[in-house]
This record gives structure tokens, sequence and C-alpha cells, in this order.
């Protein structure tokens, strides 16, 4: 039996400085905060005519099943896989599942990621809201025994409960889609540029200080960090869910719509998620001192991004009403190439949202209500397209 | 003293105390008293101390104190910490 230390070694950090890539057990995770990850899961199940819930569900059980088999071993029995998958979703974020009764169909959650992310930023749920939770458990049975299952929430927090509970259900169903994408996509070798800095700002120090926190689970399986509850998510769950999604609403004749709504989640999380940065203790102690105008405060604030694996991304041209950046290796164009090969339109909606949002955020004035939409983005060349880089444009709206 | 609220996605109910100057050291040390003794980050020159239900966040200067509620953090678990804080609304 593997030990607990020998299973969190398998779920070691490893960053790549050149990408600022965090890879763990043999994936890439991006940090988001449960702002972001619950509005992104509203935008998919709240869209009419596709099965938005079930996209989630799929993506997480197909790129879990992925990461459990890489972290575990050979020599693994069935109680040591079961203790890796409990030990991985904590460890990345998302909260604390109780595995014990999983043989006799049951597990139950005492804190959860998503539910928080939801209570805190879409208020009480009619509905039981752990969806991705149903896709890990569904991974993790994958990986522990090879059986396909269906995993269905029965009780959730974000509706009064006491714990999540779930129910596993055995019967007919597909097989779980392999996590499959080719050919990798290199990360660029030129550093590009150049890029607008400011001598204020030590961009290398703020990218220090973040990667330096263990981003890891606190004893609920949560990340309070910035004043947010942080996750690692693999970046391939969020090009499954995000690709299928805008895929499905191709089929209904509102692609465009569905890239709006993802870059307004984008654009929400900007603004939402760095304004707590910005009034956090950690900005105060480490980035306040550097920051003599909002002009730095921008440069910062891209620099944290940065750490946290959005995108690789640089400013190349800033005044008060306008914002131009350049990303050299962001998630959302390389995993595109990875899974669908060569795009014919530009890919990157969490980034285009985002340079709004903070364009917004720090030039705008009043309630964030009030400044939503102050900024228009756009993304001009995609690396998705076969561009050497991501390019973005931000203007004040007239 | 006195207390702002500040946007934080972790809970609605966050806020930002200012405590008097001279008040600073005995309240971090009533506080590690209760909670525990101050975690530090050099890295972000940050400190807290971690109660059940909520954590109390400062610069290593101890002020203002942050304090990050958990959402099962309940109106008696407030009033104490108001009680080690010495503040009143």
């Amino acid at each position: 039996m593997a030990t607990a230390k020998d299973l969190e070694d398998r779920l070691a950090m490893r960053y790549e400085p050149a990408t600022y890539r965090r890879r763990i057990a043999g994936h890439d995770v991006i940090i988001h905060c449960h702002h972001y990850n619950a509005r992104v899961q509203r935008t998919l199940e709240g869209a009419r005519g596709i099965d938005g819930k079930g996209l989630i569900v799929r993506a997480a059980e197909s790129v879990f099943a992925d990461q459990l088999a890489r972290a575990g071993r050979p020599e693994d029995d069935e109680a040591a896989r079961f203790a890796l998958a409990e030990l991985l979703y904590a460890h990345l974020g998302f909260g604390r599942i109780d595995l014990a009764q999983i043989a006799a169909g049951v597990v139950t959650a005492s804190s959860s990621h998503f539910v928080e992310g939801w209570l805190a930023g879409l208020g009480q749920s009619e509905r039981n809201v752990c969806t991705f939770t149903e896709g890990y458990l569904q991974a993790a049975v994958f990986a522990a025994t090879g059986a396909a299952v269906t995993v269905r929430e029965t009780e959730c927090m974000a509706r009064g409960a006491a714990c999540c509970s779930f129910v596993v259900e055995r019967g007919e169903r597909g097989p779980v889609a392999p996590n499959h994408k080719e050919p990798a996509i290199a990360a660029p070798e030129e550093r590009g540029g150049p890029f607008v800095h400011s001598a204020n700002v030590d961009e290398q120090a703020i990218i220090d200080a973040v990667v330096g926190i263990p981003m890891v689970g606190d004893a609920a399986g949560l990340i309070p960090a910035f004043s947010v509850y942080l996750a690692n998510m693999p970046a391939d769950f969020y090009n499954q869910i995000c690709i299928s999604f805008v895929e499905a609403m191709r089929g209904l004749g509102r692609e465009k719509a569905a890239m709006r709504l993802l870059i307004s989640d984008g654009e929400h999380c900007g603004m939402n998620t760095f304004r707590g940065i910005m009034h956090s203790p950690e900005w105060d102690g480490l980035i306040a001192p550097m920051v003599r105008d909002r002009a730095d405060a921008l440069l910062a604030l891209i620099a944290i991004s940065n750490a946290l694996g959005w995108g690789d991304w640089h400013v190349t041209a800033h005044t008060p009403t306008s914002l131009e950046l350049d990303s050299r290796y962001g998630y959302e164009a390389v995993g595109f190439r990875e899974y669908r090969g060569k795009a014919s339109a530009p890919q990157c909606a969490m980034l285009t949202g985002v340079a709004a949002g903070v364009m917004q955020l720090v030039y705008g004035e009043g309630t964030v209500e009030d400044r939503y939409g102050t900024f228009a983005s756009s993304e001009d060349r995609c690396v998705a397209c076969g561009d050497p880089a991501c390019s973005f444009t931000v203007e004040r709206v007239e | 003293m006195h207390r702002e609220r500040v946007p934080a996605c972790v809970h609605p109910e966050t806020y930002k105390y200012f405590l008097d100057r001279d008040a600073v050291l005995p309240t971090w040390a009533r506080l590690a008293a209760r909670y525990g003794e101050p975690r530090r980050d050099p890295s972000f020159r940050t400190m807290e101390v971690v109660a059940p239900r909520f954590r109390v966040r400062a610069t290593f200067l101890g002020n203002p104190v942050t304090v990050l509620r958990q959402r099962a953090c309940t109106a008696a678990d407030i009033e104490e910490l108001h009680a080690l804080l010495g503040y009143t609304e």
C-alpha cells in the first residue's frame, strides 16, 4: 500500500519559467478563482438547446481519468487509487470528497470550490451545482476499477444541505473518452517583444512570489489566497468544455453568441478577481509599494496573471484608453491547436475578456456594473490560427 | 478604530479593520493567544492567524487586518473576534 507521502510526492508541482506553466501529474494546470469557474459552468449549463451539463461531466471524466492514470503506479491497489483520487481533488483545491463508501455507491463532500463559487458569485441555487465533481468521481471510479459509471449528485450544499452527496450508478453507458490530442505545440523559443515595462514594477519578483505560494488545498481542500478561492484546473478541462460548447452552439447557428458569452465570463473574471486581489493583504504587502500610477497597477496585474498560467502575455502598447497585448503560449490557443488543429478564427475567449476587464478595473470608475462594457477588446491574431502569437487590442468605448 | 468593507470574492462580508497604532501589537498578541501563532509569508510580506471559520490576514506591519470569513462563519464567531480586536459598531 502506498503511503500518504508516496502519493503526495506524485502530485508535486513543477514550474516552467519560460512559459509560466505549472505541471501536476502530467497535466498543465491553470489557476482560476471560484468566481470564474462558477460563471463558466453557468454559461454552459444555462445555454438552451445544448447539454451543457453533459459537456462538463464528460470533460472532467476524460481529463481526470487521464491525470489520475498518470499519477498512478502499476503496483497501486484499488484502495491506493481511490486514496490518490481523494488527495488529488483536495490538492488541486476543489474541496474534500470522502470515498470511504464508494464501493456501496455513496460519496460525500464536506467542502467544494464550486459551491463556494456559486454561492459567492451567483447566489443560492435552485438545483445541485457539483457537475464538475460528478465528472471527477466518474473519472476516479474508472481510474481505480476500470468501470465506466454514472455519478449523480443527490444533495448539494449550494441548496442548503450540510454536505454534498452523490450516488454511483452502474449500468449501460458508453466508454470513457480518451483525452486525445496531438501533436503537441511546442513553446516558442524566442522571447518576443519588445514589451512595455515599468521601472517601478518588479514583474519577476511578483511572479516569483506567486509561484512560491504553495497553491495546494488546505484542511478543507480549498485554496484561499488573494481574497478568492483558487483552484489548479487542468488546461485540458478548460479547452474541452470551451471547444465543445462553441461547437455545440455552432450546431444551433449560435457560435458567435457562444464566444461572446465566454468572453463576458473572462471580462467579469478580470474585474472581480483582480478587484479582490488589489484589495488583498498580499497586494498591500508586496505589490502596492511598487505601484506609482495606474499603468503600474496594470502591469502588476498582468504579471500576476502570467504567474497563474493564463497566457504568457505581455503589454506591447498602452495608454489610459487603449491596450495591446501579445500572448505567446496561451492555454486556449495552444489547446485548440492540439485538440482540433488549425482554427479559422481566434479562440482565446478568456484572455479577450480579461484584457477588457483589467482596463475597466484600472481605468474605470464606479461599481463593477458601471464599468462593465466601457472597454471593448478583440483578438486580432491567434496561435490557434497559425500565427506566432495571439494579439489583443482593447479600446475605450466612447 | 474603524473598518471598511472591501471587495472580495471569498465572502461578501469582508472588511479591513484599521487598528489604532498603539493597539497593533497587543491585538496580535491576543489573536495569537486565541487562535495560534501567526504564520508568516515572506514572499508577500503577510502574516495570518487561522481560526476555524475565518482568517485574519495583514502585512508584516500588522495593520490594517483583513478578516476573511468562510461561508460557515457565524455571528457568534464575529462577535468574539470583535471583542478581541476591541471593535464596536
